[in-house]
């Protein structure tokens, strides 16, 4: 997982220098959203993998699946993807392109679990009280989980601010 | 230890109490591989060298490599309960370990757990296990002695408070049995002494427990042990963990003495480690740090002067200098002294304990190799009347080896060669000890007296040992005065002199052996 990030993180940068220089930032994120969509799925993988499928057989496939969404810069990175042998990086190429174009517009996605749905209201107090503690803008997803008991859980990429109940019960366990 | 249980549920009532509902931030991870004790976690972005990193159940392992996107961890302990795509957290934490008086007389392993059985150990303070060295402004040069009790040893290769001093040698050459003697002998001598027993057999450690305990030697001894069964990173931490424990006595004023059995092996537990995190081996698969583990390990033994002891103690104590001296043990392979590992060691020691296994077999025990073996601090530290007489117990063993090696080709050799084979015989003979049996300083004058004066040259060299312990036995009874003085003063007055002079020459007029 980690040596696949490793191995992503040039393609995606070139891909977001790119993007700022033509200001197509958010085109580009649809189309590699699109590439990893399809690549994560388990017939094209196996394609992908299998030796006898030929790289020109490969691009003619691909084309044939998301000609109509592509735009020409992305269908050259595509064809650089297969020419490279690449392309099982999509997905991650993708989560690291978003990564770099959340930095660049100075907001964070932060991932809100709490053990009760959220309101609007307690929503946006999240987000100010979030945003305070980070420094960014921040993009709030919500889920539930009913295990928490009570409070809530913040994600933000490895940060993670524990206010469960659960957590706190963890806590004390260990103390004691 | 019987249980209160009203005792322990207040105890629980109270840390309820004064339970503090926070919340926790921290950075996560997720665990990505798990290879024999090794656990490579993706994310974790602000994790620390050697940070502590906690895994589920309540386990930990430790942080080494840090990568782009991956962190290298080490376990400590246990990790057959871990899985792929467990959550790892980051504690914010190096390793520590309790440091303190209660830590005496027991036995913990690499993080300060007991493991003898004799309950908790009631310390509350806590120690980093990789510290700095003191600087150069706070250390003082080494002028105290420390007795190891061995007559070869003190005489020759002295060892002063705040030296590392190496013992090296074959495996079965007695260098355990230097350690522990040294040990035994520091007792009513306010010196604490910490054993570090690093990939050895349970029954080894389990052994020398008990000789300490029969000796009476363990109440001022701590012992550290991470066992051959144990994981390659406990065996590795435990010198340094051994190390924070014997810190706190020296940054308290006190003097300290900790031995390190061995430094092979935790080099051993290193390699094993490096080579698992992927780092590029070296000479003999040692990874490019093995020089540092031991340098920075021997640094911290030291010893530090009174403006330091004041400034670390908060004031509390004035006017007392602390010292941490080393004895590592380094094993060779077939007296190899320039493989890797030992010329690291010997190069970053004050000096070197040479054993050879050919002594120990001819019975020279302890098999100390005088001619290799040197104390480059030492002199300076040496009792006044073992230095006077050392010297010249040196010469004769010096001139001896030299003629020895000679006389074997020649068949007549003249009158002073053949006094000096003769008191290199005598004087080779009387350097033997036996185990569990230390010397004080006034019976190893006596002893050295009567060398140097000429008294064992009349003697049959098979008597040589039988004339010592009756000498000793007298003196005891006959001379206990005098005795008590040479141990209080350490001089060698000529009034001292004298008085063992005319003891000795009384004792061969009055008594056989």
């Amino acid at each position: 997982m980690s040596e696949l990030s490793t191995l992503a993180r040039p393609y995606a940068e070139a891909v977001f220098k790119q993007a700022i220089e033509s200001g197509s930032v958010s085109d580009w994120s649809d189309s590699l959203n699109l590439l990893s969509l399809v690549m994560q799925d388990k017939e094209m993988v196996a394609i992908i993998a299998n030796p006898k499928v030929s790289s020109d057989q490969l691009t003619t496939l691909l084309l044939d699946i998301c000609q109509d969404q592509l735009k020409e810069e992305s269908i050259n990175f595509l064809k650089v993807l297969i020419e490279n042998d690449r392309l099982i990086l999509a997905p991650q190429i993708s989560e690291l392109y978003e990564s770099y174009k959340a930095e660049h517009e100075g907001y964070i996605d932060v991932e809100v679990t709490s053990a009760y749905s959220l309101t609007k209201e307690e929503q946006n107090k999240f987000a100010s009280t979030l945003k305070k503690q980070l420094g960014k803008t921040v993009h709030i997803t919500t889920s539930i989980d009913k295990s928490l008991i009570g409070g809530y859980i913040a994600k933000a990429g490895d940060k993670v601010i524990d206010g469960s109940v659960k957590g706190q019960l963890q806590q004390l366990a260990k103390k004691l | 230890m019987q249980l209160n249980p009203s005792e322990i549920s207040d105890l629980i009532k109270k840390k309820i109490e004064n339970f503090d509902v926070s919340v926790e931030a921290h950075t996560e991870g997720t665990v990505v591989s798990i290879t024999d004790g090794i656990i490579t976690v993706h994310g974790l972005s602000e994790a620390m060298q050697g940070e502590m990193l906690e895994f589920p159940e309540n386990t930990f392992g430790m942080a080494l490599n840090l990568e782009r996107d991956s962190v290298g961890v080490v376990m400590l302990g246990a990790y057959q309960h871990i899985s792929e795509g467990d959550t790892v957290k980051c504690t914010g934490k190096i390793l520590e370990v309790p440091v303190g008086e209660a830590l005496l007389g027991r036995v913990v392993d690499s993080l300060g757990n007991p493991i003898d059985g004799k309950g908790a150990v009631e310390t509350t303070e806590t120690s980093p296990v990789e510290k700095i060295a003191p600087g150069v402004i706070a250390r003082q040069s080494v002028d105290q002695p420390v007795q190891l009790g061995l007559k070869s040893i003190d005489s020759m290769i002295p060892v002063g408070r705040g030296q590392r001093e190496l013992i090296i040698g074959d495996r079965q050459t007695g260098k355990t049995a230097i350690a522990i003697d040294a040990i035994i002998n520091q007792k009513g001598t306010g010196v604490k002494c910490i054993y570090v027993a690093i990939g050895q057999k349970r029954s080894s450690v389990a052994n020398v427990v008990r000789k300490l305990e029969e000796h009476d030697a363990l109440a001022h001894t701590i012992i550290v042990t991470a066992t051959a069964s144990e994981a390659a990173a406990l065996q590795f931490i435990a010198p340094y963990t051994g190390c924070s424990m014997g810190e706190y006595f020296r940054d308290k004023g006190e003097d300290a003495l900790i031995i390190y059995d061995d430094l092979t092996k935790q080099a051993w537990a290193y390699r094993q480690m490096s080579l698992l995190l992927r780092r590029p081996p070296g000479r003999e698969a040692y990874p490019g740090d093995v020089f540092y583990i031991h340098s920075r390990l021997l640094e911290r033994a030291s010893r530090i002067n009174e403006a330091e002891v004041e400034k670390l103690t908060g004031g509390k104590v004035k006017g007392k200098t602390g010292s941490l001296t080393a004895l590592p043990i380094i094993e060779t392979q077939g007296g190899d002294v320039s493989a890797f590992v030992p010329t690291n060691v010997i190069s970053i020691t004050d000096g070197q304990i040479f054993l050879e296994s050919d002594l120990f077999n001819s019975g020279i025990r302890p098999a100390v190799n005088a001619g290799l073996s040197v104390s480059r601090v030492g002199g300076a530290a040496q009792t006044k009347i073992i230095k006077k007489l050392g010297g010249g117990i040196r010469l004769d063993l010096a001139q001896y080896r030299e003629l020895a090696a000679f006389a074997q080709f020649a068949s007549d050799l003249d009158e002073s060669t053949r006094k000096q084979i003769e008191r290199g015989q005598r004087v080779t003979e009387l350097m033997k000890q036996d185990q569990y049996s230390p010397m004080s300083v006034a019976e190893m004058g006596v002893s050295l007296h009567a060398a140097n004066q000429g008294f064992l040259d009349d003697l049959d060299v098979a008597k040589v040992r039988d004339f010592e312990a009756a000498l000793q036995s007298y003196m005891k009874s006959e001379q206990a005065d005098l005795m008590q003085k040479i141990n209080d003063t350490g001089d060698y007055s000529d009034e001292i002199k004298k008085g063992i002079q005319s003891a000795i020459e009384a004792f061969i007029k009055t008594s056989s052996w």
